[in-house]
């Protein structure tokens, strides 16, 4: 079984959670060679932008996937051309046609030439359908491989013409239509004219691929892991006395550690020593990381991004500080990878800096866990009977109860508390 | 009903047949003493002793023509090559008399005549021992042949065979002598518990996409079905043909034209093999009805590796099974 001449590029999956991809920019033009490793086509992912390199050598022949088109993964995006016609044999097991006589020509020419004649291709199913429904095949849009009208095809165009009447309708109205999806007047009921109801008038925004994964990832999250929370309140009046002597002692240039990298360095010891809180329930089974990376979220334009900290049990706290200064920096600026978005095995999200004395978080799926971080004030205690001030933070953690229960969820709580609580033992 | 396995309900069919009729006797390499290669003619020489149940030396045409001798004279004979590969030092004798014999004389001479094989990948014993060549016997004109994939239709179709007075080439899977499934007891008397030659199963209804599958492939197919309703919300239909020649094209073809949509998988090579040939088949017969090409999954166009990768890599799973049906289904899902 030869390779065939032409070889299609396909959507490729550039992330764990990515289900479709938007072409941004063909990098390369119709006729130009491709080489392996070239920079081909810039895509949007659910997660990031990136340059996907060709895997393929030959020449760009064809560009079937426009730039600003989504596309599902796997679906051809282009066809390179093998200028040394077919390769080796195919040695897998093979799912594929008869190879082409040699008599013929190949087999690309022929099929370029039948279509310059405008002939429509469609199954034998597709064509009897057609002809018992009168309909006319060339005004249809194929669906199946390389355009081929399918039993599909025909069923939704009979049933467009249904729709207005029994009159045969071109399916072509209905598919420009569905390309405004964006505005009211693709919806049913706004075929009535736009109209103000008792909110004013309703003007609509098309999601990106991150508020789409985050509608779906948290949406998930809720109906599917059944969350508990706990609170503590951590006595941060050390950590505030640290950090300002770490601040003092900081050179020119030092990244002096956040209260939210201390957080982080806290639940990177207390998941080290908590395996069901660095882990996920998938599938009736639990899964057990043996890294502990924690993800941190961070507020970008119009979305959330959680950027990893692999690692984070043996890092140190200035590593921390540095690497999560330019991981949200990179956020902001739109550069962030992929690879810096995944891994994550525990999720901290800190709303402090907003005046947010506490909150609950919603978990990351698969995580078991989110910690939820609130602001540090400075509050009365009682403290031997007598009433004085501290600097107080206020921790919820969210579990997922499938895999982190109760009495172990609150003794992971309450190791981070201690941890941090008394912040030497983070330097350690 | 009982549950056995592969290779004892093959034991039982020819035990059975063995005590209802004195005619019938079992020839073999090691077949006597040893009890078979594979043990499935366990306990048969102790019952039946060294005239009906016959080690040979190792001579596969020699085997093969006294079988045809003794068919010709009157005898049922069941023979017992070691494996697919064997048998093809015994192609003279298969194919220029066992299958044109009765041609050549008009009938007066029958040919009641079985002959075993094991074949099929999976083991690592390389490419002198785990071919699949159904379709090479498929192709020759006056041959039966049955490829049973479960133990009921091992016995029942190995009770035809034996019952039939044309020449039989009963396939057999390695991987398949151990699989367990219920058998009907007892000796079956008038006809009961045979199969009739070209009668196919299916396996499973499904309105989606029609998918054919032989020997162990009839279990991928099963299993890809399965994976196919439960991660794609396909529904297949799974047929399992049990015999290739006669086939039950009646049963392929109304299935077809209910999906409009086939998958055929085997084990054998791609080129001029049972997919091959049923795909013609199937667009001779519906082509009206097809909304895609039919799709074949094959073993890979090698000789079988005897690396355990490699081998694997050259068999079909049951992904490959699924691809093939989604790419079938393609534009309609």
């Amino acid at each position: 079984m030869g390779r065939p001449p032409m070889a299609d590029v396909v959507m490729p999956r550039l992330s764990d959670s990515m289900e479709e991809g938007t072409v941004l920019q063909w990098l390369k033009k119709v006729g130009e060679e491709v080489a392996v490793g070239d920079e081909l086509v810039e895509i949007e992912t659910d997660k990031a932008n990136m340059a996907y390199e060709s895997d393929v050598e030959g020449t760009l022949t064809e560009i079937l996937v426009d730039e600003g088109e989504t596309v599902a993964i796997g679906t051809p995006i282009a066809k390179v051309g093998d200028a040394e016609g077919s390769g080796t044999s195919a040695a897998g097991p093979v799912a594929a046609g008869d190879p082409p006589p040699p008599t013929a020509p190949p087999a690309g020419e022929a099929h370029e030439s039948a279509e310059n004649g405008h002939r429509v291709k469609a199954s034998p199913l597709a064509r009897r359908m057609a002809k018992e429904q009168k309909l006319d095949l060339s005004q249809l849009q194929g669906s199946g491989p390389a355009g081929r009208i399918v039993k599909a095809d025909v069923e939704s165009a009979s049933s467009a013409g249904d729709a207005v009447g029994g009159v045969p309708h071109s399916g072509g109205d209905r598919e420009a239509g569905s390309e405004h999806m964006g505005e009211p007047t693709a919806a049913g009921p706004a075929a009535e004219g736009p109209s103000e109801t008792a909110k004013g008038k309703t003007s609509y925004e098309d999601l990106s691929k991150t508020q789409q994964l985050i509608a779906r990832r948290m949406s998930e999250s809720k109906a599917t892991a059944p969350h508990f929370y706990l609170r503590a309140s951590v006595d941060m009046s050390r950590a505030v006395a640290g950090r300002r002597l770490l601040k003092e002692a900081a050179g020119e240039g030092d990244a002096v550690p956040s209260f939210n990298d201390m957080v982080v360095k806290a639940c990177a010891l207390a998941l080290r020593e908590h395996p069901r809180a660095n882990g996920a329930y998938r599938d009736g089974r639990f899964e057990l990381y043996s890294r502990v990376n924690v993800g941190v979220a961070v507020a970008a334009e119009d979305a959330l991004i959680v950027p990893t900290l692999f690692d984070a049990d043996r890092k140190g706290l200035r590593q921390i500080a540095t690497e999560s200064r330019a991981l949200a920096q990179r956020v902001r600026e739109g550069q962030i990878t992929p690879p810096e978005l995944s891994g994550a095995t525990f999720t901290v999200s800190n709303l402090g800096m907003y005046g947010i004395d506490g909150f609950s978080a919603v978990i990351n799926p698969p995580q078991a866990a989110i910690l939820a971080v609130g602001a540090i004030e400075q509050r009365p205690v009682v403290r031997e009977g007598e009433v004085t001030s501290a600097h107080l933070m206020q921790v919820d953690l969210a579990c997922d109860h499938r895999i982190l229960y109760g009495a172990p969820a609150a003794e992971f709580l309450a190791r981070i508390k201690a941890l941090l609580e008394e912040p030497l033992s983070l330097a350690l | 009903m009982a549950t056995q396995r592969m290779r004892e309900a093959l034991r039982d069919a020819m035990a059975e047949e063995m005590r209802r009729d004195e005619a019938v006797l079992v020839i073999g390499e090691d077949v006597g003493v040893f009890e078979g290669a594979f043990k499935v003619t366990e306990g048969l020489l102790e019952e039946f002793g060294e005239r009906r149940v016959r080690d040979t030396p190792i001579s596969e045409n020699t085997i093969v023509g006294a079988g045809v001798g003794a068919a010709m004279g009157g005898l049922r004979p069941v023979v017992e090559l070691m494996t697919v590969n064997f048998s093809l030092l015994a192609l003279d004798q298969i194919v220029n008399h066992a299958a044109a014999i009765p041609y050549m004389f008009n009938g007066a001479a029958r040919m009641p005549l079985t002959i075993r094989m094991p074949g099929g990948g999976g083991h690592q014993l390389g490419p002198t021992h785990s071919h699949s060549f159904e379709a090479l016997y498929l192709q020759v004109p006056g041959l039966l042949v049955a490829c049973p994939s479960t133990p009921a239709d091992g016995k029942a179709l190995l009770k035809a065979a034996i019952r039939n007075d044309n020449p039989v080439i009963f396939i057999e899977h390695e991987s398949l002598y151990g699989a367990r499934g219920e058998v009907a007891d007892g000796d079956a008397e008038d006809g009961d518990g045979l199969l009739r030659f070209g009668e196919a199963a299916v396996r499973r209804e499904g309105s989606d996409v029609t998918i054919v599958g032989i020997l162990k492939m009839a279990h991928v197919a099963a299993d890809a079905a399965r994976a196919l309703a439960n991660e794609h919300g396909v529904e297949a239909e799974v047929i399992d043909p049990r015999t290739l020649r006669p086939l039950d094209l009646d049963t392929i073809v109304a299935s077809v034209r209910k999906t409009n949509r086939a998958v055929i998988v085997e084990e054998g090579w791609p080129h001029g093999g049972v997919g091959a040939n049923l795909a013609t088949l199937i667009t001779e017969q519906a082509f009206d009805h097809l909304d895609a090409p039919v799709q074949r999954v094959t073993g890979a166009d090698v000789p079988m590796p005897y690396s355990r990768r490699l081998e694997q890599a050259a068999i079909p799973h049951e992904e490959h099974v699924v691809q093939a049906a989604l790419a079938a289904l393609e534009g309609s899902l």
